[in-house]
């Protein structure tokens, strides 16, 4: 028995676990729907797909949620997973389940995946025969993954990088690259036996004042992570960004920098997509402001050229959405689409090669660490700030690096800290920025800067 | 002048966290950050290892009500404190209130300046002046 094999019957002879059968999941994925995999779609390459947020407590509400979708004519389910199962605290999962299933009330802020089951879960997910993506935010996903393979949620959001970043303070970072592996390994066996599971970073990360190098590096460096892990379908991502333009020169490069890493590593075969997140910073409280911020969105996405688009709904300066407003974005984002017609094509060449060099030479850095493998010279990157994620919460982040935004609303950078941001992009970035003010002015602005679609 | 500051409690609130670290610093202060998720503790730790003449604490989700209470039993285990300028700013309360009964409540807990929803620098006068009363050059 192999090593993995042997560590998924430890992280499977879990007490929340209701006997897994290993033969038994391999002939479903084995036979499963091709409609299930978003790889298929993926490459059929018709639309942009358009894919909401939600994850309610019991079977009937995320079930009822997803009738809503369909009739909205959504093309991709999302399974968001709550909090304590994010956390690996099942038991905690399993008393609030039943609390919310006795009480009719939520007490829950998702599916508890684990503890429905996948012999449940899989009930629902084929019956609407639609790809289902997981959204969670998990740094030990190994036990929800199995289970949602099991499922038949064949597209896995997440990675080490982007899952502990923006969420955790004190998470270990090496033990989250290793748990992250196992995952990567696990999806690229299933793949060989129907299509590929596509695998997707999160590039929003913090959702405040990210540079898109930062952004794009990250994206990079969780996708080569993951290919050389023999993953054959993944999905670099990032959000909107407060600019047209700086969105359309961060799509671009992006998938330039994709391609280029990924046959660099020999593994030019696999595919990679493009994914578009609606704004994730704060939103306007009045709801017709929140339509007409989504409406934008969406537009700047076909501009980008993405893949996929994952929605925002008029109820999230708000709290958790319903169901009725959820299915509207869905059903408002596919008819803003089928009328996006005739789109002019902007490439903006100094942005672009700006980009480029930043991305080339923090690349170029993280690569000439001196440890023996990828993961943990990504590691020390991150611990020595060559990698700075401005608003991360973790002991690890270097917090250095300070971004403000200019005139066009584009994110600059003022303080590189370690990141090895060339002189002449710095000198660049640093020139398109008012730089005269004082801190205390400086310090005003980027809480401006953060809060740049409230007003 | 040295500050420890931190945000209390299960918060992992980090973006006012961040911009205090850099006004504080803008101001001269040297600043010791211990960042989101910080138990009563740490804060107490810190001050003694740093020497700090300031404590300031925030708090976004509210539940520093529930961790005021608990300061001045804690703060009587430790030597040495009593000069430390005790300052705690943010949203203080789950919900909503009426700020001169959150103030006069935060006082009894033991703090000097207590800034409930107060504008960043507004609260940072407030602790300079209080500097000057109790640290007259």
């Amino acid at each position: 028995m192999s090593l993995l094999q042997e560590e998924r019957e430890i992280i499977l002879s879990n007490e929340y676990v209701d006997s897994f059968d290993f033969a038994e999941v391999s002939e479903f994925v084995s036979n499963a729907s091709k409609d299930l995999f978003i790889s298929h779609h993926f490459a059929k390459r018709e639309k942009m797909l358009v894919q909401p947020r939600g994850g309610f407590p019991t079977y009937q509400q995320q079930y009822a949620l997803y009738e809503y979708f369909v009739d909205a004519n959504v093309d991709v389910l999302p399974l968001t997973i709550d909090s304590n199962t994010r956390l690996n605290d099942y038991a905690t999962a399993k008393k609030m389940l039943r609390l919310s299933e006795e009480n009719d009330m939520d007490m829950l802020n998702g599916y508890p995946l684990v503890t429905h089951g996948y012999r449940t879960t899989r009930k629902m997910i084929t019956h609407f025969d639609k790809p289902v993506s997981l959204r969670h935010g998990t740094p030990d996903a190994r036990l929800l993954i199995e289970t949602a393979i099991a499922s038949g949620i064949f597209e896995i959001e997440g990675g080490p990088i982007t899952y502990l970043l923006p969420y955790s303070k004190n998470f270990p970072l090496d033990k989250a690259f290793l748990y992250w592996k196992y995952v990567e390994r696990v999806c690229a066996n299933y793949s060989e036996l129907n299509e590929p599971i596509n695998r997707e970073s999160f590039g929003p990360l913090t959702a405040t004042l990210v540079p898109p190098s930062i952004t794009i590096v990250i994206q990079l460096l969780e996708m080569l992570l993951s290919l050389e892990e023999g993953v054959k379908s993944f999905s670099v991502s990032f959000a909107q960004q407060g600019s047209m333009n700086q969105d359309i020169v961060t799509g671009a490069v992006l998938k330039k920098m994709a391609k280029h890493y990924a046959e660099d590593i020999d593994c030019g075969d696999a595919a990679i997509n493009l994914v578009y997140h609606q704004w994730m910073g704060a939103f306007p409280t009045n709801q017709d402001f929140a339509d007409q911020l989504i409406n934008l969105s969406t537009v700047i996405a076909s501009m980008v050229g993405a893949d996929k688009i994952i929605t925002k709904t008029r109820q999230e300066a708000t709290g958790i959405p319903t169901k009725e407003a959820n299915a509207k974005t869905v059903a408002d984002t596919q008819y803003c689409l089928r009328i996006l017609n005739g789109l002019p094509s902007v490439v903006d060449e100094e942005e672009e090669e700006m980009l480029t060099l930043q991305v080339k030479a923090i690349m170029e850095a993280v690569f000439n660490d001196p440890a023996d493998t990828l993961w943990r010279k990504v590691f020390n990157s991150i611990k020595n700030g060559v990698i700075d994620v401005p608003f991360s919460p973790h002991i690890i982040n270097q917090n250095e690096m300070i971004t403000i935004r200019d005139a066009g609303k584009n994110i600059r950078i003022i303080e590189r800290g370690n990141v090895p941001i060339p002189d002449r992009c710095y000198e660049y970035e640093k020139s398109q920025c008012d730089l005269s003010k004082d801190t205390t002015s400086i310090v005003n602005d980027i809480i401006h800067d953060i809060g740049i679609m409230q007003w | 002048m040295k500050v420890v500051t931190g945000v209390v409690g299960n918060d992992i609130h980090v973006v006012a966290n961040r911009l205090i670290d850099l006004s504080l610093k803008a101001r001269g202060y040297e600043v010791y950050n211990l960042g989101v998720n910080t138990h009563l503790e740490e804060f107490f730790d810190a001050v003694v290892e740093t020497g700090a003449e300031v404590l300031m604490i925030s708090s976004l989700n509210g539940e520093a009500e529930g961790w005021g209470r608990e300061v001045k039993l804690l703060k009587s285990k430790y030597k040495n404190l009593d000069d430390v300028i005790m300052m705690i700013g943010g949203n203080l309360v789950v919900g909503s209130g009426n700020t001169e009964d959150i103030v006069a409540r935060y006082k009894k807990y033991g703090f000097d300046l207590v800034c409930h929803q107060v504008d960043l620098n507004t609260g940072l006068d407030m602790l300079q002046s209080t500097i000057e009363e109790r640290f007259p050059s």
